[in-house]
């Protein structure tokens, strides 16, 4: 039999924001369905270099391994996807990783991706239930409504829609693809739709939908496939209507 | 709620306001000018006849500060500002829409030095009574007529893909079928002005008249 089949991957290593980053370059072996997850396992289980040189595990995040968490995105050979479904079979070797860049790093391949989170709550993407009393049973959802919002709610707020937009980036605080399309989502539900000019009115202030301009690279970059672009589009419709018109006719 | 909170920022009304200009007064005024010059493909006479109605309209300063030149300086200088706080990745992620985004900044600044340049040499230097000579004399020198084609190719583009954008961009095309149809909208729009602006520059190049025919025989 020949000898066992190799996977050369090649992490960026970095031990914190201010340390210097370098190159780790690891041969493993090969297993049939082999993913980015498992190739860091697998270092983790054993970290040493292709060289011989012992060293650290890799830290990073993931969790459900199964495009679900949104936690494992991150640069394999320099495009942004989820490591679980990223497969080895299907990846130019060796294999390059890295963080995601528009991300303060933590460490190693982690991020921190909480500039999403604190956009998220900008723009109050969530259905107020609660009152001080009982607020009694919500309006139906009409079936139209929920199959359109229904692709729209697998958000995993992974932030590969911002890595890979162009107008995300240190000169801006543009929110990205993936709040604008929560913006949609709550404004279309019939009980959410009551805070609708409250979510424009985050979505037109600053770092907000004005700093799209149509690139169109969220919509390829998504894991799950949600119909970024026309989500903006329909936010953008509702923007200028409110911005420009509402002066006018109230 | 409050009115307060619903006032946006004043990034936002600059956008749009960039967005805007690019079609009107901008893109139309790029539209009145192929359309105008075009009577050149008719005959040196009717071009002139055609650009000395256009240089006597009455209040023509005013016109031409408020309906083009005070726009196109917004709408470059804004777009040379909305240029510097893009980042592109274009070679990371070679998509259409991406190429696009960089090629739209890239023909907007070579449309602005043309435009410069051109206003200069056509308007300024001729103290705005250029006629169809000194075009065509323009013409003949084999540097002005490559910044013409140039010029005439980087503005059409710009219009073209700046329809699609405008179009996505308002939310006016919205699903992926409408946003195609933008984009084919755009494209045509793209070739139309540059096959129209090609043929008025033959015209003055050449002495070339092919609508002369519509004229009544002498
Ligand atoms: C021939 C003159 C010009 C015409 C007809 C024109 C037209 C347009 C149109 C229709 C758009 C789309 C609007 C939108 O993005 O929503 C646009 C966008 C743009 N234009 Fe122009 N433009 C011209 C000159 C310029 C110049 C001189 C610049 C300076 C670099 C420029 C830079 C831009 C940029 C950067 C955008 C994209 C804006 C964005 O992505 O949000 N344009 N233009
Ligand atoms: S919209 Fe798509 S790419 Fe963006 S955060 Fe959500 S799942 Fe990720
Ligand atoms: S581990 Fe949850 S999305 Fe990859």
């Amino acid at each position: 039999m020949a000898e066992t089949k190799q996977v050369i991957v090649k992490v960026k290593r970095q031990a914190g924001p201010k340390e210097a980053a370098r190159w780790e370059e690891f041969s493993l072996k090969w297993r049939p369905s082999m993913n980015v997850i498992i190739c860091l396992r697998d270092i983790a289980e054993n970290p040493v270099t292709r060289d011989g040189k012992k060293t650290t595990p890799v830290t990073y995040d993931s969790n459900c391994l199964e495009e679900i968490c949104g936690s494992c995105a991150m640069l394999i050979n320099g495009k942004a996807r989820m490591a679980c479904s990223a497969l080895v079979d299907q990846l130019e070797q060796p294999i390059r990783i890295e963080p995601m860049s528009k991300f303060p790093l933590v460490r190693d391949l982690a991020v921190d991706r909480q500039f999403m989170f604190e956009s998220l709550k900008r723009v109050k993407a969530w259905i107020p239930i609660d009152g001080t009393y009982n607020l009694g049973e919500g309006p139906r959802v009409s079936p139209e409504v929920q199959e359109k919002g229904y692709p729209l709610s697998n958000c995993i707020t992974c932030g590969n829609c911002l890595e890979v937009c162009p107008q995300v980036n240190e000169h801006n605080q543009f929110v990205g693809a993936a709040i604008i399309s929560q913006v949609r989502l709550f404004n279309m539900h019939p009980t959410g739709a009551m805070n609708k000019s409250e979510r424009i009115a985050a979505i037109i202030g600053p770092g907000g939908i004005q700093e799209c301009a149509n690139a169109q690279n969220c919509v390829h970059a998504c894991p799950k496939g949600i119909p970024l672009t026309e989500s903006i589009a329909e936010v953008n419709r509702d923007a200028w209507k409110q911005a420009l018109l509402s002066w006018l006719v109230g | 709620m409050s009115s307060t909170a619903t006032r946006p920022d004043t990034s936002y009304l600059l956008r749009k306001l960039h967005s805007f200009t690019g079609i009107l007064p901008v893109g139309a005024f790029l539209a009145e000018h192929f359309w105008s010059n075009s009577a050149a493909l008719v005959s040196a006479e009717k071009y002139n006849t055609v650009s000395q109605e256009l240089q006597t309209i009455p209040f023509r300063l005013i016109v031409e500060w408020a309906a083009i030149f005070l726009p196109m300086l917004f709408h470059g200088g804004y777009g040379i500002y909305i240029w510097l706080r893009g980042k592109s990745n274009v070679s990371a992620y070679p998509w259409v829409g991406n190429w696009l985004y960089v090629t739209q900044r890239y023909t907007g600044l070579i449309a602005f030095a043309y435009i410069g340049w051109h206003l200069y040499t056509e308007r300024w230097l001729t103290h705005g009574r250029s006629t169809y000579a000194n075009v065509a004399a323009d013409m003949r020198n084999p540097w002005y007529l490559t910044f013409f084609v140039v010029g005439v190719l980087a503005s059409s583009f710009h219009l073209g893909a700046g329809i699609w954008n405008f179009l996505c961009k308002w939310g006016l095309a919205a699903t992926v079928k409408a946003q195609q149809a933008a984009g084919r909208l755009g494209a045509l729009v793209g070739v139309a002005f540059s096959v129209v602006g090609i043929l008025i520059i033959i015209s003055f190049r050449y002495d070339w008249h092919p609508f002369s025919v519509y004229l009544p025989s002498k």
